[in-house]
């Protein structure tokens, strides 16, 4: 097993890499995502995030899926767990279980987190694990090459939908809202320091935050997500917003033509660790058949 | 006869207190200091008037399984019990309410059906019950003592039993009861005696003072708990869910976390999350959850994490037979995940293995970096024996961790001489590193080159020889004579007491024989395996599924040919049935060819 690391870009770009300040938080392989892919600014805005909130690399767990998006880990200079296609919230609710000092940041696609995936959201946020839930969208399966994904447009063309995809796209933030997580907020690629002013709240949050991340596949979706298209859709959270009135958040969430940016909803309520330790008081203060297992 | 060897079934209709009377009735046994056995069957529904069994062994020497036959059948229900009267032995006695015959259908009396052989105990058990506590409802323990009136065992024991199970009921429910017992004592002790049973005390009646009535389950989550479990994560599912719900009541004592997940799949992802954090972490499940929890299971494999996945079969495929026990997930078990998966699989074959599996899948996990699977059966996770627990805590620690100290990137999965690498956990400076179900080099960064895999598939497979010898821990052990031998019986899991059983038989009658049991399944421990065929002319191996699952493994390992006996009905393996097998190979070497009968005993592959 020869696995002497070898650098394989440009020395230049390493120079540049190393000169910016928060190399601490990058790994020493490059993104091997598309020149021009949203998730370059996703990755940056995580490193400023974590940079500026001064949490040290050591204490960071990323946790992804399988996609795109996913190989995201190998890009930070974390603690990381590339794991299976949709299951990255069973894994992130495990090691903060066993761990509630880390800073586990989940981090997955649209077809990892609504199509495979979607089935473990719901417990995640109505448990409120205190883990950081970010979802880059770009409505399709890149790293397959191009398949419709559970937020593609109707009439979205694929090689999977080649006479238009008729399945209704899902609406991630109505379903995060109605899950009850207890911070939902959005964020789109082409606007990377909000991105990674929206990354750092939402880290900083205490419970299940959830940070919906629009951004496009260059390579596959030349007619539809693309910056340009998004650049005049996207519009703000309006300063007056009531971030406590869930019903105001789901009627902006439900306006999806324009992808408001911003958070939508922040509650505070016990986590899953604050409910583990209180059935722990509970156990301790009325013990259940004062110990059962002696006498089985 | 030496000692006492007693087999009781009560036999009742859901409501009558059937497992009620049984868990009495074993209890104060055990109290006694008797070696006790005991298993339930009861419907897979909740209400309706299924049919109830509890069957109690008692025995002042050693005993691994139940019997083919009862001494004595306590019928609460004549409808259930009289299919079962031939399960009781010759000169053995049937207890039943002798109510009045106009008030039951034509031959839907017991009376009716107890052979001539048999000895009959006709008692108004229910009048009993009434006369003595003005309540008909302890028509189940008046019957209790009856059956201790009439093998004299001393009321005394039987009193402090029910005294606990009525415990935190209001005073007048213990009361009533223990009127309908003495009420029931007396009457029983007055009958005419023809049994020849009379009750020994137990010959290690001394040990007896500590040893404790556990369920395979029990036992379990006793290992889990000894060996420091620090998080769990589950789903309810039978036959696993009692050790969910044990281990519910008793982590949050000792500051651990018990989390019921939304599916199987979330509660292994859990799990291995929680192991690569560094937790001691485990989930339970049975077959079908197993098959949801397989792709996890590659990647815990894979990425090299600790996990510990406790699996008690049922029958199968597919929902298959929940209440009923079967041993065919071995294959699954062993085998089930995509890619060359392999995995450290244990096998306890009694109660007190089931202990020591659990405990000790802890450190296998962590000594060899890979999911390690505990798997039972229901017949095994649902019976009772009296097993004599430690009196130290026999589970090493949980390991220090710490990343090497060194500069440059962490080396996660470096090469070793033991193949197995250095681990830093999430939160140690100097060890970040990320983790991966792909393919990877000795960084954890994505990798697939053709030598990479080679080297890593080698590795993986590599590490984990070394369970074989695991300190501690036995892997496989031999019983029964020494030396060359015609018949050897090689099994797994639940069966083996049966299987010791019926080679005790077969050197009653002056058959030479041994058995082995392998408790390590993956990786097999072939040295002992090996040495076991080189001894023996023939080797039987009984197990509870159709295909012979085992057989396969062990003639794949091997290379050599057995003699399979399969059993698929959803029951345990009978001792007759294996013993009849001996007894034909020991007296023409030839298994019964091609025959299968409709208990789905079958012989086949020379």
């Amino acid at each position: 097993m020869n696995a002497d690391w070898k650098p394989v870009y440009l020395e230049e770009k390493l120079t540049e890499i190393r000169a910016d300040g928060h190399q601490g938080y990058r790994s020493r392989s490059l993104p091997t995502w598309c020149p021009g892919c949203g998730y370059f600014s996703m990755s940056e805005g995580f490193t400023i995030a974590l940079r500026e909130m001064g949490i040290a690399p050591e204490n960071v767990v990323v946790v992804s899926g399988i996609g795109c998006a996913s190989r995201f880990p190998f890009f930070v200079n974390t603690y990381g767990f590339h794991t299976l296609h949709g299951r990255t919230l069973p894994v992130a609710t495990g090691i903060k279980q066993a761990n509630d000092g880390l800073t586990v940041v989940a981090v997955g696609g649209d077809g990892d987190a609504f199509a495979i995936g979607a089935g473990h959201i719901p417990h995640a946020a109505r448990r409120n694990v205190d883990i950081t839930y970010l979802v880059f969208d770009n409505g399709i399966y890149g790293l397959t090459k191009g398949q419709t994904s559970p937020t593609s447009e109707l009439g979205f063309k694929t090689s999977t939908s080649p006479y238009e995809n008729g399945d209704m796209p899902l609406n991630p933030l109505m379903m995060l809202l109605s899950y009850r997580a207890s911070w939902v907020g959005q964020a789109y690629a082409g606007r990377p320091h909000h991105l990674a002013d929206m990354i750092a709240r939402a880290i900083a949050h205490r419970g299940f935050s959830y940070l919906h991340i629009l951004s496009p596949c260059v390579t596959f979706d030349k007619t539809t997500r693309t910056y340009a298209n998004l650049d005049i859709q996207v519009c703000d959270v309006p300063d007056d917003h009531d971030r406590a009135d869930l019903m105001a958040a789901m009627a902006m969430a439900e306006s999806s033509d324009y992808p408001a940016l911003g958070v939508f909803y922040e509650e505070q309520r016990p986590t899953l660790g604050d409910v583990m330790e209180e059935i722990g008081r509970r156990a301790r203060s009325v013990p259940i058949h004062g110990g059962v297992i002696a006498a089985e | 006869m030496h000692g006492t060897d007693l087999q009781i079934a009560i036999c009742g209709s859901a409501g009558d207190g059937t497992i009620a009377a049984g868990d009495i009735l074993k209890r104060t046994m055990a109290l006694m200091g008797y070696k006790v056995i005991a298993f339930d069957l009861y419907p897979a529904e909740i209400r309706g008037f299924g049919k109830c069994i509890a069957r109690v062994r008692v025995s002042s020497e050693q005993a691994y399984s139940l019997k083919h036959h009862s001494d004595v059948l306590v019928s609460l229900h004549d409808g259930h019990a009289i299919p079962h009267v031939g399960e009781v032995r010759d000169f053995g006695a049937v207890i039943f309410d002798d109510a009045p015959i106009a008030r039951v259908a034509e031959g839907g009396h017991m009376s009716a059906h107890v052979r001539p052989a048999q000895i009959p105990y006709g008692a108004s058990l229910r009048a009993i019950s009434e006369q003595a506590s003005g309540n008909a409802r302890g028509r189940n323990i008046a019957a209790l003592g009856y059956l201790a009136g009439l093998y004299d065992i001393p009321p005394e024991a039987f009193q402090q039993t029910i005294m606990r199970k009525f415990a935190g009921k209001p005073e007048a429910v213990t009361e009533a009861n223990m009127q309908a017992f003495d009420a029931g004592y007396d009457v029983g002790a007055g009958v005419f005696k023809l049994d020849d049973v009379t009750m020994e005390p137990p010959s290690y009646q001394a040990e007896g003072a500590r040893a404790v009535m556990m369920t395979g389950n029990g036992a379990t989550v006793r290992g889990l708990l000894d060996a420091g479990i620090e998080c769990f994560f589950g789903y309810p599912i039978t036959p696993a869910t009692s050790i969910m719900e044990r281990l519910a009541q008793e982590m949050p004592l000792r500051g651990a976390r018990l989390l019921q997940t939304e599916d199987e799949i979330s509660a292994i992802a859990a799990t291995i999350g929680a192991g690569y954090a560094g937790a001691r972490a485990a989930t339970a499940t049975s077959g079908p959850g197993l098959a949801l929890m397989a792709e996890m299971l590659g990647l815990g494999v894979m990425a090299e994490v600790p996990s510990v996945i406790v699996v008690s079969q049922r029958g199968g495929p597919s929902t298959g037979m929940p209440t009923k026990t079967e041993q065919s997930d071995l294959n699954m078990a062993v085998f089930g995940a995509s890619g060359d998966a392999q995995r450290i699989v244990l096998a306890p074959t009694n109660v007190e293995g089931c202990y020591r599996c659990a405990g000790k899948a802890f450190e296998l996990a962590e000594r060899h970096q890979t999911p390690v699977i505990v798997l039972l059966d229901l017949y095994l996770s649902n019976r009772y024996e009296t097993v004599i627990p430690p009196k130290t805590n026999p589970f090493a620690p949980k390991p220090f961790e710490g990343p090497s100290v060194g500069g440059g990137p962490f080396r996660r999965f470096a090469e070793t001489p033991t193949n197995v690498s250095p681990r830093a956990l999430p939160g140690q400076a100097g060890g970040v590193h990320t983790i991966t179900g792909l393919e990877h080099n000795e960084l954890g960064r994505p990798s697939d080159l053709p030598e990479m895999h080679a080297a890593m598939s080698r590795k993986r497979h590599e590490k984990l020889i070394a369970a074989t010898e695991h300190p501690g821990l036995t892997v496989a052990k031999r019983f029964g004579d020494e030396g060359p031998v015609p018949v050897g019986i090689l099994g797994w899991g639940s069966t083996f007491g049966e299987i010791l059983e019926a080679m005790f038989a077969a050197q009653a009658e002056g058959l030479p024989c041994t058995a082995m049991k392998v408790v390590m399944l993956s990786p097999l421990p072939l040295e002992h395996i090996e040495a076991f065929f080189a001894d023996c002319t023939h080797v039987l191996v009984p197990e509870l599924n159709y295909e012979g699952q085992f057989a396969q493994l062990i003639c794949g390992a091997t290379g050599k040919p057995v003699t399979r006996l399969t059993r698929a009905t959803g029951t345990p393996m009978q001792v007759e049935d294996i013993l009849s097998e001996v007894r034909r190979l020991a007296a023409t070497g030839q298994p019964s060819e091609g025959e299968t009968d409709e208990r789905g005993l079958e012989a086949s592959l020379s």
